[in-house]
């Protein structure tokens, strides 16, 4: 068995996914479709009546819009890491993943970069965000965190773009002598006219390995500086330098979880068994283990970090967090982020894809509420008595935040059926690899 | 002209290998792959590639950038906040790093581009063909 015969099976069950939607697809479609035109409807009265339609009041003028924002770009972390660091590493399992796992991340940036823009309330004013030179001198303050935020997540979209890209080129051409007439063209324009040879390869395998290189430092970088928008600030439960990995180690829990919940019903209903195996879901099963580990050891530091620094606001802002109005979302997030992963010690555990599934989406509730807790806890019980306050989100912000779920699935029905969804040349070098590793020709 | 095609990678290594052994000049060998073989590259003594010079040219103009606008932002409306000096280079190496990793990415896409002549109208042309197997194509051998 040759490697290349071994690899046109990937290539004829990834690209026959291409051409058959089924009823499930549409239904998927639907519903996320109109999930999405409800997040725009719900925009639109923003922009009309203004953000008085939402929860926020003072103290707390951050809330669920800045919570689905870091959501999802937490939720753009593991798409990196397992796309650019495990490449890095030559971990073999990411064949299976990369591309859906890329996909997600370029979808992830884009509906997390719409919170920002939802909570500037007047929107068309957001490109005085941008560092542009205008008569009256007045640049962004590139001492606040907030540009280098704006610098962070385009540089971040643009990185995976062209990763999601270039990774996919070799990939169109297939695809393009698979499907006939003006299918078969698009796929061709996209793919530049790549025809594989030695000379396209030495250059693209360059490509590939520096991109991966430059991708590699965003994983950590992005998250760190979405975590200084809250600790460069002096709010109690904020202003903490463990914020930066904190934030990192969750995103990178709540990304591999949102891989799971994607990959497993993609996997069933695009008949992709035989090329996404339960050893490859094993090694994501012990990234979201050694993530959640992490995200349990802040959540112990944290609690001592008020307890034994020298800030009596900082104690009382952790004993609102767990015994004050929030407690139930606290304990949730306890629960789901750091003890329910504690399964995956179970070998059993981490080869059931029906409890990877319902983990998956465990996991990204916990590290949902995690994000809404560390926000709006401590911006409604800072310094002064006088100004504390609660907030609950109106039916506005929650629609928002259901359409932001309806926009991503959107994306990624869409990719589902557009794209080759497992990266075809690599597995197929993949297979080669083996096949040479046991002996056979 | 010649043209050989194999199924699996190790005959074509095997094969390639012997070419090149045998005195075919590298020059005259073109080869397509399904997928990429490092080895093939090293058989024919090709060197890295230039996509590395992007990348570098990309990065340091990114890590000049950042800085520069950042800087001539804060100097041409100096404005002191707190007592803090008026180039504040931590906040200011953190765009400087951001564009690093943005523009060395585009310009080794960039340089890909170029290297590998692509968009190639070759390439897009309706009968370009693309390998599904490993082919060698030997060229111009009427002098041997």
């Amino acid at each position: 068995m040759t490697g290349t015969r071994v690899g046109s099976e990937v290539e004829r069950d990834v690209l026959g996914a291409i051409r058959r939607p089924g009823w499930r697809w549409l239904l998927g479609l639907a519903v996320s479709g109109l999930l999405a035109v409800l997040l725009h409807v719900l925009w639109g009265a923003l922009i009309v009546r203004g953000l008085g339609l939402t929860g926020l009041n003072n103290p707390v003028g951050w809330a669920v819009l800045i919570t689905n924002f870091v959501f999802w770009v937490g939720i753009a972390h593991s798409g990196t890491l397992i796309s650019a660091v495990l490449f890095l590493f030559r971990a073999r399992f990411r064949t299976s993943f990369n591309r859906s796992a890329e996909a997600m991340t370029v979808f992830a940036i884009l509906v997390a970069g719409m919170f920002p823009l939802i909570h500037l309330g007047r929107v068309w004013v957001f490109y005085f965000l941008l560092p542009y030179p205008i008569e009256r001198l007045i640049w962004p303050n590139f001492r606040s965190p907030l540009p280098w935020d704006v610098f962070a997540v385009t540089t971040y979209l643009i990185v995976s773009v062209v990763f999601f890209y270039v990774g996919m080129i070799p990939d169109l051409a297939l695809a393009r002598r698979h499907l006939p007439g003006l299918r078969g063209r698009i796929y061709a324009v996209l793919s530049l006219g790549w025809q594989g040879t030695g000379e396209q390869w030495r250059h693209y395998a360059r490509l590939y390995l520096f991109l991966a290189a430059f991708a590699t430092p965003l994983v950590a970088s992005v998250h760190s500086i979405v975590s200084w928008d809250f600790a460069v600030s002096i709010v109690p439960g904020w202003h903490t330098t463990i914020f930066a990995p904190y934030f990192v180690a969750g995103a990178i829990l709540s990304g591999t979880a949102m891989v799971l919940t994607l990959s497993i019903p993609m996997r069933r209903w695009l008949g992709l068994e035989a090329h996404m195996p339960i050893d490859h879901y094993e090694g994501i099963a012990k990234i979201l283990l050694f993530t959640s580990l992490l995200v349990g050891y802040t959540y112990v530091v944290e609690q001592g970090l008020s307890l034994y620094g020298p800030s009596p606001f900082e104690r009382d802002q952790y004993a609102f967090r767990a015994f004050g109005p929030y407690r139930g979302l606290f304990w949730l997030m306890v629960v789901c982020n750091a003890i329910l992963p504690l399964t995956l010690f179970l070998r059993r555990a981490r080869r059931s894809l029906p409890w990877l599934f319902v983990l998956g989406i465990l996991v990204n509730v916990g590290m949902w509420t995690e994000r809404f807790v560390l926000i709006v806890a401590s911006l409604s019980h800072d310094f002064d008595p006088y100004a504390w306050g609660t907030y609950s989100p109106t039916r506005y912000e929650i629609g928002i935040t259901a359409g932001s779920f309806g926009l991503f699935f959107l994306f990624f029905l869409l990719f589902s059926r557009l794209l080759p969804v497992i990266a075809i040349t690599e597995s197929k070098q993949a297979l080669a690899d083996r096949a040479g590793e046991e002996g056979t020709p | 002209m010649t043209r050989l095609e194999f199924d699996g990678r190790e005959e074509f290594l095997a094969r390639l290998r012997a070419l090149v052994e045998a005195g075919t000049p590298p020059e005259r060998i073109r080869l397509q792959m399904p997928f990429e073989v490092a080895e093939a590259a090293e058989i024919l003594g090709e060197r890295p590639g230039a996509v590395r010079f992007f990348a570098l040219a990309g990065a340091l103009a990114g890590f000049g950038t950042g800085l520069a606008l950042t800087i001539y932002s804060v100097v041409s409306f100096p404005l002191r906040v707190g007592g803090k000096p008026i180039v504040s280079l931590p906040p200011f190496l953190l765009i400087g790093y951001l564009l690093t990793i943005l523009f060395g990415s585009l310009g080794a896409f960039a340089g890909f581009l170029l290297l590998a002549r692509m968009p190639s109208p070759r390439g897009l042309a309706a009968d370009a063909e693309l390998a599904d197997r490993f082919v060698i194509v030997v060229e111009g051998e009427e002098g041997r």
